[in-house]
C-alpha cells in the first residue's frame, strides 16, 4: 500500500500509520447513492477505506446535481451505482469499489451487508432505515445514521446494543408525505462529512458522538447524549426479523 | 411548578435561547408543553407531533407525564432526506 497518499491525515494522532493501514484492511457498504451516499463514497475512497460499495438502484437525475459533485449533466439516465463506481476508481486505484445496482429488501439485506464493517446510510426513506438497523442488529453491524432536510440534518453512529439504536429515537416517527423535500445544496456534502467521520471512529474501535444535529443555515450545532431505550421494539429485543420495506 | 426544556437545532434559534422554562402542574404531560411551546412560536406548528422529546435522556412519547425534576429536551424531528 502506498501510504504516501495519505501522509498528511497519518500526521493526525487519531490516525497514524497503524490506523492508516488498518482501514486499508476495512469494507464500508454504503446504502444509498445520492446527496448523501455519492458524497459518502468519495470521503471514504479518499480516505482510504479499502474496500467500498455501493448500493442504489436508482439514476442520476437533473435534480440531483445541486447537491452533490460527484454526478454531471452526462451521467442524467446512467445507474448512480455505476457512475459513482467508474469515477471513484480512478480517484483511487488502491480501493476495490463494487456498484450493486439492487433496491434493498428484508429478503436480500443480510446477504448485502454480512461482510460489511459498517454500514453508510444513504437512503432517503425511515422505512428503510428501520430495514438497515434490525439487520444491523441481527447481523451485529455498526451503521451510521444520516439525514437531511431543509437546512437540517442529522447523524447518529450505531453500535449495535452498545449505544441507542435507531428506533429508539425514531419511534413513531413517519415518511413525510412530502414527496420533494426541500434540501440546501451544501448540506448532505456537511452531513456526509460527518457521517464519515464518524464511520472512521468506528472503524478505529471508537465510539461514536451521539445523535448530532446540524443547521447550516443557522451554523447551530449540536450532539444529544441520548440512552438505549429499554423498552425499544427494536434493540431491546432478543430476536430481530427485519420487516420488509413498505411502499 | 416550573420546568425547564433544553432546545436544540433550530428551536434554540427560533426561541433565541438555549432553554426555555413552563408552568406544569401535577397531572401535565409532554403534550401540554408541546401546546404551549407552539402557541408561543407557531412557526414550529408543522413539527407539533413529531418533535423529538428526549427525557431523562431516553427519547419518550408525546403523551407521557412529567414533574420539574425531569430533564427534558425538544429537538427538531428525524429527518429522512437523502
Amino acid at each position: 500500500m502506498n501510504l504516501d497518499r495519505y501522509r498528511r491525515q497519518i500526521l493526525l494522532n487519531e490516525i497514524g500509520t497503524n490506523g492508516q493501514e488498518l482501514l486499508a484492511t476495512k469494507h464500508a457498504i454504503i446504502i444509498g447513492g445520492g446527496g448523501l451516499g455519492s458524497n459518502s463514497a468519495s470521503l471514504l475512497v479518499r480516505m482510504g477505506i479499502g474496500t467500498v460499495d455501493i448500493v442504489d438502484f436508482d439514476v442520476v437525475e437533473l435534480t440531483n446535481l445541486h447537491r452533490t459533485a460527484m454526478f454531471t449533466e452526462q451521467d442524467i439516465g446512467k445507474p448512480k451505482a455505476d457512475v459513482l463506481q467508474q469515477k471513484l476508481k480512478s480517484v483511487n486505484t488502491a480501493v476495490k469499489v463494487t456498484a450493486r445496482n439492487q433496491k434493498i429488501t428484508s429478503k436480500n439485506i443480510a446477504t448485502v451487508i454480512k461482510d460489511a464493517d459498517v454500514v453508510l446510510d444513504g437512503t432517503d426513506s425511515i422505512q428503510l432505515r428501520l430495514l438497515i438497523n434490525d439487520a444491523s442488529l441481527l447481523h451485529n453491524i455498526p451503521w451510521i445514521y444520516a439525514g437531511v432536510s431543509e437546512t437540517i440534518g442529522m447523524v447518529m453512529g450505531i453500535l449495535p446494543r452498545i449505544t441507542p439504536c435507531f428506533q429508539c429515537i425514531a419511534q413513531n416517527i413517519q415518511d413525510s408525505k412530502t414527496k420533494e423535500l426541500p434540501i440546501l445544496g451544501t448540506l448532505p456534502g456537511i452531513i456526509a462529512a460527518i457521517q464519515c467521520t464518524e464511520a472512521m471512529k468506528i472503524l478505529l474501535g471508537r465510539k461514536p458522538k451521539g445523535l448530532i444535529i446540524y443547521d447550516v443555515w443557522n451554523q447551530s450545532f449540536d450532539t444529544m447524549d441520548v440512552k438505549q431505550n429499554p423498552k425499544c421494539p427494536s434493540c431491546s429485543k432478543k430476536n430481530i426479523n427485519p420487516k420488509d420495506e413498505k411502499p | 411548578m416550573k420546568i425547564t426544556v433544553t432546545l436544540f437545532g433550530r428551536y434554540k434559534d427560533i426561541a433565541g435561547k438555549n432553554t426555555i422554562e413552563f408552568d406544569i402542574t401535577g397531572d401535565t404531560i409532554i403534550r401540554d408543553i408541546i401546546d404551549a411551546f407552539v402557541k408561543d412560536y407557531p412557526i414550529i406548528k408543522k413539527d407539533k407531533n413529531r418533535i423529538m422529546v428526549i427525557k431523562n435522556k431516553m427519547h419518550t412519547p408525546h403523551n407521557v407525564s412529567i414533574n420539574e425534576s425531569d430533564d427534558i429536551a425538544f429537538s427538531p424531528p428525524v429527518v429522512s432526506g437523502g
